[in-house]
């Protein structure tokens, strides 16, 4: 019996945004990265064509991570301790993009300085041709601190800056005005609040094709359903045509994944659980094509065999058979 | 419109103040203004008041009694106070707040409704909580309450059903949902029971000074499907005037005509037209912008006038 698809026509679209910039466009890169651009619902080819696949970006931090699993710093080795070097194997794991993290202390464990985050930004930016998402430790005082600096050594990079969040947003975005880049907007799993904030920042001056939002989720086992469903809720507002609701979003499958018990712990777990690192990688590649699913247009991981089986699966998405 | 005044309110800090002092004139004058705004019955909400309800509620009962004449709606989960409030009734039929499809809730409320003889509020809520849809709200009420007021021989011209509205502010979804169940809810049985609602609820965690636009905006809509009987401040005058446009059909401004037509759209079961609104009077953009949110069309955000 032939089955007819139901089609749906969507007056919204997601906003177009593209993240770095090459020399002709005023930086250095040497592959911009542009994702958004959705008229349906993720991978539905039959109703329209999905202009940009998700994109995949691997996490980096400045200094050697404190709190991250065996797993990840066996994987990467000594890389973890040299940003130039570990930004070079992102590039060469396959990623598409790389999101650097600063914490509260550099490497030798005194807090983070202005000069210790350009120094470190354009070590980066030297190393790899990727485009790049530079994010604060998320403390208002120490993010403006040093993404201003950032922003000003930078300027016309098209560099995402973040976060930007409900109680600190305004030095943040009025940086990356001046100087030409993009910023992440976090908010915590809420729809509401999430539409708030690019209310809030685009209220700024902003232009809407220049923000990235991350409305957080969970991982796997772990509120992955809540998550979701505010994904899926913003994306259908942006379909719908509700301007403050259709930018591209940003969601970190990597970091939720790996702090979970499942991922982060080796020992004292039972042995039905398998080997230890496959199942790590498991725990993040399936909470991060479940993301995709959702409507992730970047997913943020920090294993580098997670960057192949994810990619695997974005191109089978994108190549679905549509009969 | 039959407007039950809601604010003797535990939430209140005045009012807190006031129990804390057994200010008897506090509350009469409370009585007195809402009854004088035109409520024409009065709430008594004074939280579960575990340790002392049985000697507040019929101190509240008595201080009330002496200034005002209108019915009085015992608003507790505390029966045992309730019940001691009731004792004390002397004038109007006197109301129960409220009831829910629980078990326990529903066995032993209505008794004490038909006991003291009282009007009975009824929520539409089971023990798996609030559920979003209208079908389900009002399964609730053919299925479970009116059932159970049959089964004691309670009249169902006594029952008072609340279909609970929700806030816009993270209950979206449940907004237009909510009026389809005051719609469906008026024909579900002969006699039809009454149908309250509690109006304010829509703008809770809202900040106050948008509370009362989304409080009016929801008030108009919800007239359209029919809404006769609410729990809201009668002092909110305002809502007052909005009540009164409806009612009368007064299309004599530009704001009353427009609030004419999003009632009249609710009511034939139709989409409120953008082309009943001049966008360009900031109030009736405001008034437009707010039956979006309503209608889960456009996600609420604090700032949605902004967008």
């Amino acid at each position: 019996m032939p089955i007819e698809i139901p089609v749906d026509k969507w007056p919204g679209t997601v906003n177009t945004v593209t993240l770095g910039a090459t020399a002709a466009d005023g930086g250095t890169r040497s592959k911009v990265v542009t994702i958004g651009g959705e008229r349906s619902l993720p991978f539905m080819h039959f109703e329209n064509e999905t202009p940009h696949p998700p994109v995949i970006a691997l996490e980096m931090t400045a200094a050697r991570p404190g709190d991250w699993s065996q797993v990840l710093l066996d994987a990467w080795g000594d890389v973890v301790d040299d940003p130039a070097r570990w930004a070079g194997a992102c590039e060469e794991a396959g990623a598409d993009l790389i999101l650097l993290m600063f914490g509260l202390n550099d490497a030798d464990g005194n807090p983070v300085t202005p000069d210790f985050a350009v120094g470190t930004v354009k070590a980066v930016l030297q190393a790899t041709g990727l485009p790049l998402v530079v994010l604060g430790p998320g403390q208002a005082e120490v993010d403006n601190e040093i993404l201003v600096p950032v922003a000003d050594a930078t300027k016309g990079e098209r560099l995402v800056l973040g976060l930007c969040e409900d109680a600190n947003y305004r030095t943040i975005v009025a940086s990356a005005m001046a100087n030409g880049h993009l910023v992440l907007g976090r908010t915590p799993m809420d729809v509401n609040l999430a539409k708030q904030l690019n209310i809030l920042m685009t209220d700024m001056g902003l232009p809407l094709d220049r923000i990235v939002m991350d409305p957080t989720t969970g991982a796997l086992g772990y509120g992955i359903e809540y998550g979701y469903s505010v994904m899926e809720r913003l994306r259908l507002a942006a379909l719908q045509g509700d301007a403050m609701t259709q930018l591209p979003m940003l969601v970190n499958p990597g970091y939720e994944a790996w702090r979970t018990k499942e991922s982060k712990v080796g020992e004292g777990v039972p042995d039905t659980w398998g080997d230890w690192a496959a199942r790590g990688t498991h725990w993040e590649t399936l909470t991060a094509v479940s993301l995709i699913e959702a409507g992730a247009d970047v997913v943020v991981l920090r294993h580098p065999d997670s960057v192949t089986r994810v990619r695997e699966a974005i191109d089978e998405l994108m190549t679905l058979e549509t009969a | 419109m039959y407007i039950i005044g809601e604010n003797i309110h535990i939430l209140s800090d005045a009012v807190k103040a006031g129990l804390r002092d057994r200010d008897a004139g506090f509350f009469q004058k409370l009585a007195v203004s809402q009854v004088e705004a035109g409520a024409q019955a009065l709430d008594l909400n004074l939280g579960p008041r575990k340790k002392d309800g049985e000697e507040v509620f019929p101190w509240m009962v008595k201080a009330v009694q002496e200034v005002v004449d209108v019915p009085l709606s015992l608003d507790s989960t505390n029966l045992r106070g309730i019940e001691a409030g009731l004792k004390e009734i002397t004038k109007a039929q006197p109301i129960i707040n409220s009831t829910s499809a629980e078990e326990e809730r529903l066995e032993a409320v209505p008794l004490l409704a038909k006991k003291y003889n009282a009007k009975l509020v009824a929520l539409t809520m089971g023990k798996s909580g609030i559920p979003v849809s209208a079908d389900e709200r009002v399964n609730i009420a053919i299925e479970k309450l009116i059932p159970r007021m049959l089964e004691i021989d309670y009249p169902v011209s006594d029952l008072i059903i609340d279909p609970l509205v929700l806030t816009v502010s993270g209950c979206q979804e449940y907004a237009p949902e909510l009026i389809e169940a005051v719609r469906t809810l008026q024909v579900v049985w002969d006699p039809p029971p009454a149908i309250s609602v509690g109006l304010s609820n829509v703008s809770n965690a809202v900040p106050n000074e948008g509370r009362p636009l989304i409080n009016r905006v929801y008030c108009a809509m919800l007239m359209g499907v029919g809404m006769n009987m609410m729990i809201a401040d009668p002092l909110d005058e305002k809502q007052n005037e909005l009540v009164r446009i409806i009612e009368e059909r007064d299309d004599s401004t530009a704001v009353g005509k427009l609030y004419l037509a999003i009632s009249d759209s609710i009511a034939a079961m139709e989409e409120p037209s953008i082309d009943d609104v001049d966008m360009d009077d900031p109030e009736q953009a405001e008034i437009w912008k707010t039956v979006q949110i309503l209608l889960n069309k456009v996600i609420y955000a604090e700032s949605y006038l902004q967008q």
